[in-house]
């Protein structure tokens, strides 16, 4: 079908269907010097995502979004709203549709493996994130959870020596929290004299209420605590509104793992006891995840495991550059705004 | 002259004859039109639209949908309705993991626990309602959230996966099974999924049994007229129990079927069931212009939603511009089944 006669159908569509529904706009012409595909055709891929509500899942919409449209990039987003089934479905409806290639965005092994498996042996290419769909040829993009504690224990180290009775939240079975436990336990060891004298936690909702109930009780019990180690904001959360009620804002200090607007709040805030976090942009894993499946495309391979390494932020950092949000975080820190990670020279960093 | 609609005989070709037919028109074929219309419209835009394949896939989506729809649609036949296919779905999914992962006893004892709770939750409902004299809406309400915290008390609210931990401490052994799974995710002829065979059988067998078996037509009396049935001398709550045990069996069915495409004790599967489905049974009155609840209309209706969703997302439309196109389909469907339907009597 010509592209004239597409766009008339498709604005005729529009009108009789829902006026408002948004049509990509298709480029047929590839990116000159480009290998692959990519040099000669326009390019479509489907993103199939189980969880988008919430700031991360916006902020990584949004970085698929813009390196997609960098590439020129027809770009399907196939929301299943965490609906397993719908998510399979999705997927196979998207193998329908003829995309070159996929973005799996979180879901359940289970329900995954055995689609992925057929989407990858008719042909496709798929990538993965944060969902693993065991199979070696899907790459699996990450954040990487061990550095990520890394960073934010090592500010703490930094912040109170090599000597501290410190308090540690943790809810054991969830992989990302194992993953950043493993690194508690390795900086236990290599430093003795840090003694965890008291260790909670629970993922009841809301979690950031239930956890400052429990650290209400650990407080009193253990007055001497100096720092937490929350490897979670809703943790964190939790842990400095009890510090705050307890009035030992001064006497504690925070470190915890991932970042959002709310969190940024909490942490400027006069004498706030959170001194440090340490996240991965989900922008700029959005991004990472279409750049990975785009070399795929070209027959690249971008590596089994693609990972995005993250940012320490400490409350310094923010008060010194004034920022407030999200987006000026992303706008003045420029470690945290782009990761050198999947680039090729033939494929354009996106406007940010 | 007043001439009631459904005569169609009169031969005299009077222009007011002409503007009654395209109503008698509409009212039967509007739906069909729109969704053959919908379907070319889809076809042209996105070539792939029309495949075997993607015509496979819409089935397949619709089709725990459609069960639960089906089921409903009985209760609807009755006067009555069932809110609470949905959890009892859900439960189906959550005891057929239960039954395998945890207590580790295979694929036939999970079926045969998930029909049996099915058809339990169904006489439990028809109870209420029949001894308990609460009404239809109200008495199902209440099983629906009965249902939602029972079936999580078992996991103390957790999903249920291979190797979790019990709240006991140990560690769950079983897992599903590999024809449990086939259920879902087979295909014959690799092409054509088990669910939608099984949709599509069960389809048939309830049509024969509520459009040309004597006990449909009870249940339709039912319906119109409790009070008339009952002095014609039905059994009227026998009935009403037994349909509101249909409506559980089925819900049970696809309760299953999606935990077999889930793979896993999933809390939060089976969320969106009970509004899709009873979208589907509703746009069925508007089918042919039934103006009733039918189970050929459901069949349709829960096709025409299928098929929406697939072609706009093939077309990029957002989840919530999907969601409001479906609230439109079921309004139109609606004013052509009661706003039509009525100033035609009158």
């Amino acid at each position: 079908m010509s592209t004239t006669r597409r766009h008339v159908l498709t604005a005729l569509a529009g009108a009789s269907l829902a006026s408002a529904l948004p049509f990509s706009a298709a480029r047929a012409a590839g990116i000159a010097g480009a290998p692959g595909i990519f040099g000669k055709r326009q390019v479509k891929i489907a993103l199939v995502r189980y969880l988008s509500t919430g700031d991360f899942f916006q902020f990584y919409l949004a970085g698929v979004t813009r390196q997609a449209a960098a590439l020129g990039i027809d770009l399907h987003v196939l929301d299943s709203r965490q609906d397993a089934a719908l998510q399979a479905e999705m997927l196979a409806q998207a193998m329908n549709m003829g995309v070159d290639g996929i973005i799996l965005q979180h879901g359940l092994t289970e329900t995954l493996k055995d689609p992925a498996a057929r989407a990858v042996a008719e042909g496709f290419k798929v990538v993965a994130f944060d969902v693993n769909c065991e199979n070696p040829k899907i790459p699996q993009i990450e954040q990487n959870d061990r550095e990520l504690a890394r960073l934010s224990l090592e500010q703490a180290i930094r912040d109170n020596g090599e000597a501290f009775k410190a308090g540690y939240v943790y809810v054991p079975g969830i992989a990302p929290l194992d993953r950043r436990d493993e690194t508690w336990q390795a900086v236990k060891k290599k430093y003795p004299k840090i003694v965890e004298v008291a260790r909670w936690g629970t993922m009841n909702n809301p979690i950031a209420n239930s956890v400052a109930d429990q650290t209400a009780a650990v407080l009193r019990a253990n007055p001497d605590i100096k720092m937490i180690f929350a490897p979670f904001d809703e943790f964190a959360k939790g842990v400095k509104t009890a510090v705050d009620e307890a009035g030992l804002s001064k006497q504690i200090k925070i470190y915890s793992a991932d970042i959002s607007t709310p969190d940024i709040s909490a942490m400027i805030e006069k004498d706030s006891a959170w001194s440090a976090t340490t996240a991965t942009n989900s922008a700029v894993v959005g991004e990472v995840c279409v750049r990975s499946l785009a070399l795929l495309l070209a027959g690249i391979d971008p590596g089994r495991e693609v990972v995005v390494p993250p940012t320490l932020i400490t409350q310094a950092m923010l008060a010194e550059k004034g920022i407030k949000n999200m987006e000026e975080l992303a706008a003045k820190i420029p470690q945290f705004s782009r990761a050198e990670v999947a680039m090729a020279p033939w494929i354009p960093e996106p406007k940010r | 002259m007043q001439t009631p609609s459904s005569v169609q005989t009169s031969p005299a070709p009077e222009p007011r004859r002409v503007s009654f037919s395209l109503k008698d028109f509409v009212i039967k074929f509007g739906l069909l039109v729109i969704l053959a219309v919908m379907i070319v419209v889809f076809w042209r835009l996105e070539p792939a639209f029309g495949s075997a394949r993607n015509m496979f896939s819409i089935l397949q989506a619709v089709s725990v949908t459609a069960l639960l729809a089906l089921g409903v649609t009985v209760t609807l036949a009755i006067g009555g309705f069932d809110l609470s296919i949905g959890s009892t779905a859900a439960m189906s999914l959550m005891a057929s993991s239960y039954v395998m992962v945890i207590l580790d006893l295979g694929t036939l004892p999970a079926i045969a626990v998930c029909l049996f709770l099915g058809l339990a939750i169904g006489f439990a409902n028809g109870m209420l309602i029949v001894k308990g004299r609460i009404p239809d809406l109200l008495a199902t309400l209440g099983m629906m959230f009965l249902l939602l915290g029972l079936q999580l008390i078992p996991t103390g609210g957790r999903s249920i996966a291979k190797g979790m931990t019990l709240p006991s401490g140990g560690s769950a052994q079983g897992s599903f099974t590999e024809t449990f799974l086939a259920l879902g995710r087979y295909r014959v002829f690799d092409l054509i999924p088990l669910p939608v065979i099984v949709m599509i059988v069960a389809a048939i067998l309830l049509w024969v049994f509520m459009e040309r078996s004597r006990y449909g037509r009870v249940l339709y009396a039912i319906g119109g007229n409790e009070k008339a049935t009952r002095l014609a001398g039905a059994p009227v709550e026998r009935y009403k129990i037994a349909a509101y045990m249909i409506s559980g069996g089925f819900a049970s069915v696809g309760g299953m079927l999606l935990a077999a495409r889930v793979g896993r004790g999933d809390v939060s599967s089976g969320s969106s069931l009970l509004l899709d489905s009873v979208a589907a049974a509703l746009i069925g009155f508007a089918v042919l212009g039934a103006k009733k609840p039918n189970v050929f209309g459901t069949a349709i209706g829960a096709l025409f939603v299928g098929t929406l969703l697939n072609g706009l997302t093939m077309l990029n439309a957002p989840y919530y511009a999907q969601d409001f196109v479906k609230g439109l389909v079921l309004v139109l469907a609606l004013l052509f089944t009661f706003g039509f339907a009525s100033s035609n009597h009158r």
